[in-house]
Formats: C-alpha cells, structure tokens, sequence
C-alpha cells in the first residue's frame, strides 16, 4: 500500500490507472465473451447421397420438429413464413447449412452461423423435402458437382477416414477452382453482379433498410453457387440460364482465388476496408507518432537553447 | 579573440575567396543565427514539408516505370493471378512496378502513405496556426498562400489516385466527371473536352499525369517556397513569454541547434512512413483489378482528404433538383461538388480578412494568442471542424454502417441533423470552455497554483495552501489581450473632425457594430487582478490580518 501511496499523486497515475483499467476490461471481456464460432457446413463434397443413406421418416421428423411452425406441415408457408414447395433443394440447403435457418426472428435478417442440425439431418431434411414437398420439381437443384466445406474432424470415427476424406475435398476444390481459366470473365461477372453489394473483396457491405450483404468468406463454392440460383433475402436469382455454370465456376474460382491472395503490400492488411481504415491508419498512427517525435525534440531544452 | 576558433589556413583561404566575391559571410552569418521559436506545434507544417519532399523523391523514382496509356494490353507480367487479363498500360505497368522493379512495392506504397500524411499535417498545421490567431497581419499572405497549398494538393492527391487505373481510381474519375457533368451549359463541353469524347476515353490518363506530376507539383514547389521565405522574412511567432514580444523573438539559432533538430525530424518522419509501408499494406490496386467501366464495387472510398466532398455527396438531398426549360439542374451535384468546397476554401482565405474588419485591428502581431484568449475565433475553428468532421465522416457512411450494424439510411439522417447543429453545438461549448480557461487563469494568477497541502488552520478550518507562480507564468497570464473593436469605441460614429459618418449608420456598418459586440462581448478581464494578492495565500497569516485581506 505503501508503494502506491507514494506515488498516487504522479503526473502519470491516471493515465497508468486509466490503461490499467482499459486492460482488465478487456482481458475480462475477451475470458468471459462467448467465442465467435466459425460457421463451416460440414458435407463432404461428393455425388447426391444415394436414397440408401437417407431415411425420408427422420426427414419429416426433422421437418416437423425445426421448420413446420413457420412453413406449415406440407410447406405451404404461414404469416411467419413462405412457401418453400416451389423454392428447390438448393435453397433449403442453403439456408440450413448457413445456420441461417432454423430462423430465431423471421421479420430480421439472419446472419451466417454454424449449423443448427448434424449433416445427416439436413440429408434426410432434403429427401423429405424433395419427396413430399416439393411441386413439380420447381426450383433448383443442389449442385452436387460442386465442393462444398472441408470435411470435419467430428464427422468421423478415426483418422484414417478423416484423412482420406480431406485429400478427397482438396482434390475436387483445387479441381474446381483450377479448373476455372478466365480470370478475366471471372472477375467481370463478380465485379458487375456481386461486387456492389457484397464488395470488391467479398467482405460484405451496407444496403438498405436495415439490411446488409454478408460477407462471403467462409461460404463454400456450393454454398455461393446456391445462393446465386435460390436468390436468398435481398438478393437477386442469377440462374443457370443468365449466368451458365461454367460462369459461375469463373466467378466463384474469381472470389475463392482472391480470398486466398496473401497481401503483398504488408502483414496489416487491414482488412481490406481499403481508404477509410488507411486514413484512419495515417491519421492515428502515422500522424501522430511524428506529433509525438515534435514533442519529444522540442520538450528538452539546453540552457543555451 | 582567442585561436582556437580560428578556422584552418586552407578552410580561411576558400572562404575568404568566396567572401571577397559574392560578400558571402555577412548575409550567412545573419541567416545561420536565425532565432526560431521552440515549441512543438511549430513543427507540424515541417512535416507537410518533409512528406513532400518524400513524395517528390518517391515519384520520381514511380515515373521511371509507369506508363500514362490507356491502351488496351493483355497482361503476360509475373503477377499470375491477372495473366491473360486486358487491361491498360498505366495498370500494368504499375503491376510492373510492384512485382518486378526491386522495391517499387514499397516505393508505391511509400508515396501513398506519405501523401495521406502530407495532407494531414498540412491540415493540423492550419489548424494550429488558425488558432493561435498566427495568420493576423503581417501574415495574412503566407495564409492565402498555405490555403492554395491546401486546395492543391487534395487535386494532387485526386490525380494521382486516379493514375494507375485500377478499379477504385476509375470510381473516382466518374465521380469527378459526373461532378463535372452537373455544370449548367458548360458541364458536358468541360468533359467532353477533359476526356477527350466520352468517359472514359484514351486521354484521361495522359492528362492527368501530366497535371500530377508536372503542373500541380511544381505550383506546390513554387507556393512553398515563397511561404518559407514569407516566413524567414517574417521571423516565426512566438507563443507569450517573458521577453517575448512583437519584436523580439526568443528560441534556438538557426544553426546549429534548430538545424539539426530540423534535420533529425526529417530522419523521424521519413521512418514512420517507411515503417507504415513496410507493414501495412495501402491501396493494394493487384488485388483490386483494372477498372472497367461495367465494374462497380460497395465499400470503397476516395482518400480521407477528398472524404468530405464525398460525404457532402453522399447526405445531401435531392429536393432541390431543377429543370430549368429542358435542362436539368441537378443541385444535389453541384452543392456538395462545388458549393461547399467553395464555402470551405473561401471561409478560410476570408476569415483574416473578416476578423480584421470586425476588430478594425491593423496592428502586426508577432506573438500569438492563446486560443482560450479569442473564444469566439476558437469557437468558429471548432465550429469548422464539425462541420468538415461531420462530411467526412458521411463519407464513409456505408463502411460505419456495416461495422456498427447501423442502418444505412439512418446514418445519413443523422448527419443530415448532425451537419445543421453539430457546427453550433461546437461553438457554443467551445466558447464556454474557453471562458471557463479565462476564469482559471484569473484565479490562478490571484491565488497561485494549488500545492496538494492541505493545512489545518488554529480554529480548526482545513484549507489547501496555494504557493506562488513562477515569473514565467505569471508573465504569460497577464499578457493576455482584451479583445475589442474599433467599431464599438465612442468616436466610432464620427470622423476625427467630430463630424458624423455616414458609414456608420449604413447597413454594413451597423452588421460590423453587431459582429463586434458579438466577437468582443465575452471576456473574462483580468486588469482589476494583482497577482497573489488572493486571500488564500495569507490564511497561515495571523486572523486580524486574514480579515484586513477579505
């Protein structure tokens, strides 16, 4: 006590109080804060799951359970939500492989979270939905052709299996991704389509009335080709006819290829934010370490000075 | 005079031949000992000098490389991801520059980083001297001077952004060309023939470099110049001190001492702008991709010094859009694009001026103000921040929208409210804030400072003893001025004949008499105050004594 006592009343005290104070908040906040999960959909990328592997009765289950209340028991839709018997499979897998279905708050936009069901439970969800809610084949269909998420350590039983899975997923993405060769349509397309909402970089942007285009980092090829043919929210349905596949195997290679270009110009990339980070940057760093050295050179005054 | 500071024979032998013809030493001797004022923010406009010289070095070395065409190339460099790509010369050679020349990434980035930092110490330099009242005669010239600076190199820094021709400098063309668009009658003529046709055209890029690296530079050098040789001619301000006053100045000689501080800073700014290059990545135009005029992207901005117009843009509304037999007016444009830019620059090279004529002050000064000892002056300053803070911070409205989940639309309602009050809301606290510095300083030059002693007096009263001021102080306390105006003395209204003016009663004349008794009315005077002679001081002395003191 006595050590403080004695120097409480330093120029220096608030300020040493004021940071200690700043860091034992933020340390109490960064230990007591719920971790932000990372969303990963966990499908491995393969061929449509053979009606063998499905159990169309645990799809209804499901069905029933997670997504009836608002949907309606033949997916007929409620006040609460819309009909989904024309929106296809590639959309329900969509938005339950996003985390964005089941929806908390049906009147606000859902954000990107981890999946609220295991990956069997989505394939059953599908073959019920296709069995029995479906009409006429409407909507699109899920591209099975391309990759989804990297396979999970949980999925499987041992290793080996695990293993073997994730050389299976690089295979097909480095496939797909390399398989796409102009850069230039590629990037075109997204920076005419995508680009003004989402951003040049895929880092998501503002629109309006309250909603946002999200970020499209941890989306999976599949998932982005899905979201270009079901046309989630805001978004417009870019179809397999205004932007055929192989375009889409263009702009998709454009944006994954893009996420994955280290930042050559340094290891702050700032996120990419772009200008208004860099002011920021310039001002609150650049700026005012040459203030600080002004003061220093100026503050030590020689009797002679 | 004792030999140890003769200089060697061969050195005198040199010199005295110089000397002999061009009379060298007399004007040398004088300059070198050159007495420059010592306070921190009197550095601030040597970093805008310091970047520029940075930013003349670094683009010289990026002229070496870069190539002002917009022809359409493939692109076959070493940067894999863009091979194959068309795109233009200007683009690709600035990807030449960053993947192939050794050390043109840094380089570039090193301009980038310099130019933002150029504009903002050009900006906390103005500030410092809008404040400090620096610009008041006989210094109103090197004012205007700094001010075209200022407008010059936000167009400088437009220029170059637009250069290499990746996506968001063609963003920034358009913006700028519809700007121009908006013109009444002349709009479309100023752009066809800037352009050279239809945007984007094949000249934009030719012209521009040249205007960035040619016209604009050397207008920046020339205006440079003759602000430091306003200034050497001048002499530099001094912040109130003893033995300073309006003719004499006090600090360090020009030589060796300031010279080597001057010196040493340059090393100090060129570090930090080569350390932020170095680590954090600015502009980075490889990854952005050449710009098509189908290409539009959300979330990009021009830099922070052309925010404001931006954000000016970006809130102002369209209710005021004319047309005008057939012809659009479309005043949303030409207010943020030209209407506020023009309030902007004009109030600042009008402001000496006006303040001049409000005070009718013709007086030079050579020690500047404390900015608590012009409340109102301080209060329009800060009044100007919001306001330009509040534009610029429209600018990135979208980037604030998304980091903060607020909604878009709400943003710009609420700076649509914010750029209507926040300007006076500044002013008014700013004032009060500035008369409550006066009331302190009053009471620290009656009482002295406040020791932390706390003392029991015999009847048991605790006080805090309060202990003298240095000299130092007690100096810069009592210089402070009272404001006043020619136009509010008694002879105001008559001539020196004691004829009446008829100035006087015109409407100009009675606006000055209004502004003036605005501009001088809060003061918190200190002539009735004899330093310590507060009675904190005697409370140790005997109680008969303390009572002669009350």
């Amino acid at each position: 006590m006595k050590w403080i006592t004695a120097r409480r009343r330093h120029p220096l005290a608030g300020y040493v109080v004021v940071i200690l104070a700043l860091a034992l908040f933020g340390v109490g906040y960064a230990a007591l804060a719920p971790t932000a999960d990372q969303a990963q959909a966990q499908t491995l990328a393969a061929d449509a799951p053979s009606q063998d592997d499905v159990n169309v009765l645990e799809g209804k289950e499901v069905f029933d359970q997670t997504c009836a209340t608002c949907h309606n028991y033949d997916g007929s839709g409620t006040a609460n939500g819309p009909d989904l018997r024309g929106v296809g499979p590639a959309a329900v897998d969509f938005q339950v492989s996003t985390g964005r279905m089941p929806s908390m708050d049906p009147d606000s936009q859902m954000p990107r979270k981890p999946m609220a069901m295991s990956e069997q439970d989505l394939q059953n969800l599908i073959a019920y939905y296709n069995a029995q809610i479906r009409t006429d084949d409407l909507g699109p269909d899920i591209p099975y052709d391309v990759p989804n998420s990297a396979p999970e350590r949980s999925e499987f039983e041992d290793e080996e299996a695990y293993e073997a899975a994730v050389e299976e997923y690089q295979t097909e993405y480095e496939a797909y991704v390399e398989g796409a060769e102009d850069t230039d349509m590629g990037m075109r397309l997204y920076l005419t389509n995508c680009a003004h909402c989402h951003g040049w970089s895929g880092g998501g942007g503002a629109l309006t009335d309250g909603r946002w285009a999200p970020e499209i980092h941890d989306a999976s090829p599949r998932e982005i080709y899905e979201a270009m043919v079901s046309g989630p929210g805001a978004m417009p349905m870019f179809s397999d006819g205004v932007i055929e596949p192989e375009e889409k195997q263009e702009l998709i290679a454009y944006v994954k290829t893009l996420q994955a270009e280290p930042d050559a110009g340094g290891i702050f990339a700032l996120e990419r934010v772009g200008q208004v980070a860099e002011g920021f940057i310039a001002w609150v760093v650049g700026l005012a370490l040459i203030i600080a050295c002004a003061i220093w050179i100026t503050a030590k005054q020689r009797a002679h000075d | 005079m004792s030999k140890t500071t003769q200089a060697p024979k061969a050195l005198r032998g040199v010199g005295n031949f110089i000397d002999d013809r061009f009379h060298l030493a007399k004007t040398g001797e004088k300059n070198l000992r050159k007495v420059f004022p010592n306070h921190w923010s009197f550095m601030l406009g040597e970093i805008a000098l310091y970047s520029f010289i940075i930013l003349l070095v670094t683009g010289v070395f990026l002229t070496l490389w870069f190539k002002p065409s917009m022809a359409e190339i493939i692109y076959d460099g070493s940067y894999e991801r863009l091979q194959g790509v068309p795109m233009s010369e200007a683009y690709a050679s600035t990807l030449y520059i960053d993947f192939e020349v050794r050390g043109g990434f840094l380089v570039r980035q090193i301009h980038h980083w310099a130019a933002l930092i150029f504009v903002a110490s050009l900006v906390v330099h103005m500030l410092r001297v809008f404040f400090t009242g620096a610009f008041r005669k006989p210094r109103e010239i090197n004012w205007l001077i700094g001010v075209a600076i200022f407008g010059l190199a936000m167009v400088e820094g437009l220029f170059g952004y637009s250069l290499p021709d990746d996506l968001p400098s063609g963003m920034g063309v358009r913006i700028l060309q519809g700007v121009m668009m908006a013109l009444p009658l002349v709009g479309p003529y100023i752009s066809m023939f800037l352009f050279g046709g239809e945007f984007p055209g094949e000249d934009i890029i030719t012209r521009l470099y040249m205007l960035h690296i040619l016209l604009i530079p050397a207008l920046l050098l020339a205006l440079i110049v003759a602000h430091f040789m306003i200034l050497w001619h001048q002499k530099h301000t001094q912040y109130p001190g003893q033995g300073r006053t309006d003719k004499t100045v006090v600090g360090t000689p020009m030589f060796p001492a300031f010279a080597v501080k001057a010196g040493g800073f340059f090393f100090f700014t060129f570090a930090v702008t080569a350390g932020l290059s170095a680590f954090v990545q600015i502009n980075p135009i490889h990854l952005f991709g050449p710009f098509t005029p189908t290409s539009i992207t959300s979330g990009l901005q021009p830099d922070w010094y052309m925010g404001f117009m931006e954000g000016a843009l970006r809130i102002f509304p369209n209710w005021f859009d004319l047309t005008v037999f057939g012809y659009a007016i479309p005043t949303a444009v030409l207010v943020p694009g030209l209407v506020i830019p023009g309030l902007l620059f004009g109030g600042l090279a009008a402001w000496p001026f006006i303040e001049q004529w409000i005070t009718g002050d013709r007086s030079a000064h050579n020690v500047v103000d404390r900015p608590r000892n012009a409340p109102v002056r301080t209060g329009i300053g800060v009044s100007g921040i919001v306001f330009y803070g509040v534009l610029w911070l429209a600018g990135s409205n979208d980037v604030l929208s998304e980091t903060f989940s607020i909604e878009l639309y709400l943003t710009t309602y609420i700076f649509r409210v914010l750029i209507i009050l926040g300007p006076g809301v500044g002013f008014y606290i700013t004032k009060r804030i500035c008369l409550g510095l006066q009331r302190r300083d009053r009471e620290t030059l009656e009482h002295g400072y406040e020791s932390g002693t706390i003392q029991q007096l015999p009847s048991g009263e605790f006080i805090e003893v309060h202990k003298h001021n240095s000299d130092e102080t007690v100096h810069v306390l009592k210089s402070k001025p009272t404001i006043t105006s020619t136009a509010l003395a008694d002879d105001a209204d008559v001539d020196d004949k004691g004829v009446e003016n008829p100035e006087a009663r015109k409407g100009t004349g009675k606006l000055r008499r209004a502004l003036a008794h605005w501009y001088t009315k809060d003061n918190v005077p200190i002539d009735d105050v004899e330093a310590h002679s507060g009675h904190h001081l005697h409370h140790s002395a005997a109680e008969g004594e303390k009572e002669a003191v009350h």
